[in-house]
């Protein structure tokens, strides 16, 4: 559930361990998470403002949409402009990631780069340990009593990775998760983007996967041909699956339906209960054939359908029925298997008795079945 | 002759054809026994994992020269519990260790080891799990052969060695952490392969580890350890280098084969690619996979005896055979882990809960085309 994931992100991380991370993938299918994203970053600037969180404050590393975007997005969302001043850095990314307007400058003297009141431009995208420290320290700016956590927001992991390389990426977000003053780290990717190790890679440093799914899928592989319901169900409506790694273990799988409002998102509860079944999961598992001690003494109490029952007492033969009539014998050596033929004969008498021919016993040996024959001599 | 005279050999008189003497000083074992080192058949010699139960489900342990890989679980640390178990038993055992792992301190990995637990009680009610279906057997037979003799030779040295095998194999306590002074008096090497552009460095460190461990010495040499956690994580350097990294677990497993060491790899299978995957599960001499259970998830719970406890999932897929052509075929190959009492890990065999014939499930629609919609998981 959505909430579940605010909440992770709103109570950070846990003294030495490393803090959570959550991954939000889209595809072209179902391409609606940036807006999932822009709901957990203002939920969790909201949290921050009213202090209910772990975090001080929230560096947001901008690369897909410029820092106004989120400007204004807050103040959609209602959230205070102090307020948000306060608790909300943003590294710029978008605007000049390589630097280039500067090399322009020298040529044309064009207009200057404007320092925003809350946004940092950084210039070097490819020198992932600048951006490390850049995040670092804009993170020191927060102040706060006793230990200072901010968390940090990447707006798309994807385009970080058209700059520097899988492993830089991936060293650069354990490195985030493992610093102490982080309190959470949050980011999006479009999978599609890459191939499929690199949301693996990702989804590996992650502890929580949100991924996006279409609504309805598409018979063929392309997608965007076919019917305009499709699209419109898709561009407005999305199956959202999470994955949280608990601490103990073990793997917690959720399930939502996700739709498009006019403020935002909004996240039902599945019309469909899916229950995931692992399965690939168990080939064969056995059946517990040890006894526990109770059993163990039932077992030995159970009356057997045989002539002697072990225990040298005068042969009585139990015939199914509830009473266990002593007078009922019968002097016959048969197997117990065949018992039931003869279960009706012993209806009246107590001296009676029966004889009976085993049907093996008149059989003439079959010079067909001579069994010296198997014999290879 | 001077055989009557040599305290060497041994005058067979004995009524039977072959009996085995275990305190014969003849060619077989011309060494003392080294701690923590137990012979097996076929002049193969073992190391404890730390963990009891996986040491009897692999036949007797690690098998010394050989690499034992251990393919994670992208979403549980089960993997970190094999190989602390690991260290922490080289480390009791007095065995030179060495430890890569890509996070930047390696050395505070070490402050997570189990320590071992002091014989107690309860080890020997656990123990006896072992014994009484063999005193059982030792009552029952009334088969007039004589082999029960041998049964009985065997059996005996087993119960009066369960000291021994103590030792072989500690009981580790996963909240206590290992004391430091083990750690002084012992060699120890952490690396970092997180910075690392290729595996050069991590090469190096491998092979003059094993140089001192070479098993061409004649004499006693201890055995050593090589635990390498997550060896291609994605934040390592190298870890888009797949060719590399095969070369590298190859040229490892060269270097143990003729030495008197372990190794132990932990890998993500899921960040390779699946051809290379493969690759790296055929290098392993021992496989093993740990596996994530979901949570709260009352199919499972219905179908597991236990499955409050279970922690995760271990499945057996090689079994190390080397100076052998009998392979080691297991009862079972899925086990789960356990923790008893938070404390020592435990691996169970699955045990099926009894079916509740009234919830009418689909244990009885087990043909091809079920009318449910979603398929038993025993459907096999």
């Amino acid at each position: 559930m959505a909430e579940t994931i605010c909440r992770t992100l709103r109570d950070g991380s846990l003294e030495g361990e490393q803090s959570p991370a959550l991954t939000i993938k889209d595809s072209l299918q179902s391409p609606l998470g940036s807006h999932v994203f822009d709901h957990f970053l203002s939920t969790l600037v909201s949290h921050i403002s009213a202090g209910k969180s772990q975090a001080s404050g929230l560096v947001l590393v901008a690369f897909d949409r410029s820092p106004s975007f989120y400007l204004d997005l807050f103040k959609t969302k209602g959230l205070d402009a102090s307020l948000v001043d306060k608790s909300v850095r943003i590294l710029d990314c978008y605007s000049d990631p390589l630097g280039w307007k500067d090399r322009l400058l020298h040529s044309t003297n064009a207009e200057e780069s404007i320092l925003k009141g809350s946004g940092t431009v950084f210039k070097n995208v490819r020198d992932v340990n600048k951006l490390l420290s850049s995040i670092l320290d804009l993170g020191k700016g927060f102040t706060g009593e006793g230990k200072v956590r901010f968390a940090v927001a990447i707006d798309l992991v994807s385009i970080m990775l058209r700059h520097v390389s899988l492993p830089s990426v991936a060293g650069f977000l354990n490195n985030l998760r493992s610093n102490d003053q982080i309190s959470c780290i949050f980011w999006l990717i479009h999978s599609d983007l890459h191939e499929p190790r690199a949301s693996a890679a990702l989804e590996y440093i992650s502890t929580m996967v949100a991924s996006l799914e279409p609504m309805m899928q598409s018979s063929d592989g392309q997608g965007t041909s076919g019917s305009l319901l499709w699209l419109e169900e898709n561009s407005c409506k999305a199956k959202f699956h999470v994955r949280l790694k608990r601490c103990n273990g073990r793997v917690k799988l959720l399930y939502e339906e996700l739709h498009t409002e006019q403020a935002g998102i909004r996240f039902e509860a599945a019309s469909s209960v899916r229950t995931i079944v692992n399965q690939n999961l168990l080939p064969r598992v056995q059946f517990n054939l040890q006894l526990s001690d109770k059993e163990r003494v039932d077992r030995a109490r159970v009356v057997l359908p045989f002539e002697h029952q072990g225990n040298g007492e005068a042969i009585q033969i139990y015939d199914g029925r509830r009473s266990l009539s002593e007078g009922q014998k019968d002097p016959y050596l048969m197997q117990p298997s065949a018992f039931s033929h003869k279960m009706n004969t012993q209806t009246n008498n107590e001296k009676g008795e029966i004889h009976y021919i085993r049907d093996s016993d008149d059989e003439r040996p079959d010079s067909d079945e001579d069994p010296d024959d198997d014999l290879d001599i | 002759m001077a055989t009557a005279k040599d305290p060497n050999l041994r005058p067979i008189r004995t009524s039977s054809s072959f009996s085995r003497n275990p305190s014969a000083p003849s060619v077989a074992a011309p060494s003392p026994p080294v701690p923590g080192v137990k012979p097996g058949p076929s002049g193969a010699a073992f190391v404890s994992s730390g963990i009891p139960d996986l040491d009897k489900i692999l036949g007797g342990g690690f098998l010394l020269g050989s690499v034992v890989m251990v393919m994670e679980d992208a979403d549980a640390p089960h993997h970190l519990l094999l190989l602390r178990n690991f260290m922490s038993q080289g480390i009791v055992h007095r065995q030179p260790l060495l430890f890569a792992s890509p996070a930047k301190d390696p050395r505070a990995f070490l402050g997570t080891l189990p320590s071992p637990v002091s014989s107690s009680k309860e080890e020997r009610q656990r123990a006896p799990g072992l014994d009484p279906d063999a005193k059982d057997k030792e009552k029952g037979l009334r088969i007039a052969w004589q082999y029960k003799k041998y049964f009985g030779e065997r059996q005996v040295p087993e119960l009066h060695d369960r000291g021994i095998e103590q030792d072989f194999c500690s009981d580790f306590d996963l909240r206590k952490p290992l004391e430091r002074q083990m750690f002084r008096a012992q060699q120890i090497d952490c690396i970092s392969i997180q910075d690392s552009a290729n595996l050069a460095v991590l090469r190096e460190h491998c092979s003059t580890f094993l140089s001192n461990l070479s098993r061409n010495d004649g004499g006693n040499v201890n055995a050593g350890r090589i635990a390498i956690q997550s060896l291609c994580a994605p934040q390592c350097g190298y870890s888009e280098m797949d060719w590399d990294m095969v070369s590298f677990v190859r040229s490892l497993r060269a270097m143990i084969r003729s030495s008197n060491a372990v190794a132990v790899i932990t890998f993500p299978t899921s960040v390779l690619s699946p051809s290379f995957s493969k690759r790296w599960q055929h290098l392993a001499d021992t496989l093993l996979s740990v596996r994530a259970i979901p949570d709260e998830d009352k199919e499972l719970a219905k179908l597991l005896t236990g499955y409050q406890d279970m922690v995760g999932l271990l499945h057996v897929h090689k079994v190390a055979q080397i100076n052998t052509q009998v392979p080691v075929i297991l009862e079972a190959t899925t086990f789960s882990l356990k923790m008893q009492k938070r404390r020592s890990l435990i691996l169970e065999r699955l045990n099926q809960a009894p079916v509740d014939a009234s919830s009418g499930t689909s244990y009885a629609t087990s043909g091809g085309c079920s009318g449910s919609s979603k398929g038993s998981p025993l459907d096999f």
